[in-house]
């Protein structure tokens, strides 16, 4: 027996077989993958993980795929300790998930483009696509390109191309389209139903999507195999959140650890909280917001799996709560000075709400906690421009440095 | 013959506004409304578009010169 079942619909479940489709033809509801539980339980155990290779792939048995060829060395990154951070917050058991060192982009796109374009060769496309300018664009362009594969990557016009060296040094084909955001998802959406490429996040998103459980598998073998009580990850379009939930259940589900699934607390941008929203309001459906944030690469103001996302969230007894951009920056520079870690406005954002949590006591001292940690600062400095202390100026002379470095700041040589 | 899997999205103050039937009314194009929450201050429609380009085209054009927002079925693909 296959350990992948096949799709099915999450609103009207109804089924379908293995291929590269997304959307119910009934209700027009998202497919995700369906898998044969007992028939994993049978061959998955932690020594065979334990001897898998050090990427995401030692998780193969949870993953909806057959033969890894796209990404062999993504996942795997390091959970660490954080200790300064931790005695700061009051909590005495906080781990940091590191996916900011992720290989090779240095995200955690590179978990779920691993599994959509091993899924999309598997298929049998030669070609990827994507809609981005950031995280994903990068490490679908780095994927296609060390895969062999062909690459579109589609980006409003007005956008300065500087803002995408980080994909164009892969050698994509960048088409930029005369038109607004709406415009770009609309065409996306028409060329991923017409021609047979893999667009990641629009017609092999069941797959792509699966990518991110290896999240939750990782964090859980990296303590001894024990789910932590409590996790606090960003919200974008609400797959990460909603598929660590997911990860964190399986495990579970297949015996490779027990107790129950940890409680989920989410973060959002204040500028762009539509998840938030609903679940502050009640309600089970998603207003869409037109984003204003600095923190882009989680702006997405008309998020997929919002509804999902609200329901883990009750589910898991956990909260979404929000950070303003000050807050952002705020929670980036914690990050940075208390443990050495550089990461992006998501991560700020994550860091800034889980403050938040600790101070409003919601996160008790003694709990497991890890902070999900998405991408890496040093692709958008911009964000932090006037934001740091400035270099103390001293002309090359003794007495000045005395005088304005060490009278001034005590720490130096004290 | 093409077709198209949109969401539509109206602002509160174009709920009360027959706009899907304009479009009905000036083009060649075949609707099918699949789910729908239509209330006081929310409008949201998840259809389909079946005809010819061009005229799925306009229609969308229609829609947002009437100030409906035009997603894809997958909602927001573009990601910064």
């Amino acid at each position: 027996m296959a350990k992948v079942k096949g799709l099915k619909c999450k609103e009207c479940g109804a089924e379908y077989p293995v291929e590269p489709i997304h959307v119910c033809e009934f209700c027009f509801g998202p497919l995700e993958i369906v898998y044969d539980y007992q028939e994993i339980k049978k061959n998955i155990s932690r020594e065979k993980i334990e001897k898998g290779p050090k990427s995401l792939w030692r998780y193969i048995d949870l993953l909806p795929v057959e033969n890894p060829t796209v990404g062999l060395s993504a996942g795997f990154t390091p959970l660490i300790k954080a200790e300064n951070l931790g005695k700061l917050l009051g909590l005495n058991n906080l781990y940091i998930k590191d996916d900011s060192v992720n290989h090779p982009t240095l995200s955690f796109k590179d978990r779920v483009v691993s599994v959509a374009l091993s899924k999309a060769k598997e298929f049998g496309f030669d070609t990827a696509a994507c809609a981005s300018t950031g995280n994903l664009a990068n490490s679908v362009a780095a994927h296609a390109a060390s895969a062999g594969m062909n690459c579109y990557v589609f980006i409003p016009s007005n956008l300065e191309t500087n803002k995408i060296i980080g994909s164009l040094v892969f050698n994509p084909v960048v088409v930029a389209v005369d038109g607004n955001y709406d415009d770009v998802n609309r065409l996306s959406s028409e060329i991923a139903n017409e021609f047979g490429w893999a667009f990641v996040n629009i017609n092999v998103r069941p797959f792509y999507s699966e990518g991110s459980k290896t999240l939750a598998f990782e964090v859980a073998e990296q303590l001894g195999w024990r789910i932590p009580d409590t996790v606090v990850a960003p919200l974008a379009s609400g797959s990460l959140y909603t598929k660590i939930w997911k990860g964190f259940n399986e495990l579970i589900e297949v015996g490779l650890v027990e107790g129950k699934p940890p409680r989920m607390l989410g973060a959002q941008a204040e500028g762009c909280s539509p998840i938030y929203q609903a679940l502050k309001e009640g309600r089970d459906f998603i207003k869409p917001v037109k984003p204003n944030t600095i923190a882009k690469s989680i702006a997405i103001g008309n998020p997929a799996d919002g509804p999902y996302a609200v329901k883990v969230a009750k589910e898991s007894k956990g909260d979404i709560q929000i950070a303003t951009d000050e807050e952002i920056i705020e929670g980036i520079k914690l990050l940075a000075k208390t443990e050495g870690i550089f990461t992006e406005t998501a991560g700020g954002t994550t860091i800034a709400v889980l403050k938040k949590f600790a101070e409003a006591g919601i996160i008790h001292k003694d709990e497991v906690v890890v902070a999900y940690i998405t991408g890496n600062g040093y692709k958008t400095m911009e964000v932090l421009e006037g934001k740091l202390e400035k270099p103390i100026h001293i002309k090359p002379s003794l007495i000045e440095f005395k005088e304005k470095v060490i009278g001034k700041n005590v720490k130096v040589g004290g | 013959m093409h077709s198209m899997k949109l969401k539509l999205i109206y602002p509160e103050e174009k709920i009360k506004e027959p706009i899907l039937s304009k479009v009905c009314k000036n083009f060649n194009v075949d609707i099918n409304i699949r789910k729908a929450n239509v209330q006081e201050k929310i409008g949201w429609l998840e259809l389909e578009f079946i005809g010819d380009e061009v005229e799925i085209e306009k229609a969308i054009n229609l829609l947002v010169e009437n100030g409906v927002e035009v997603l894809p079925i997958e909602g927001q693909v573009f990601i910064e």
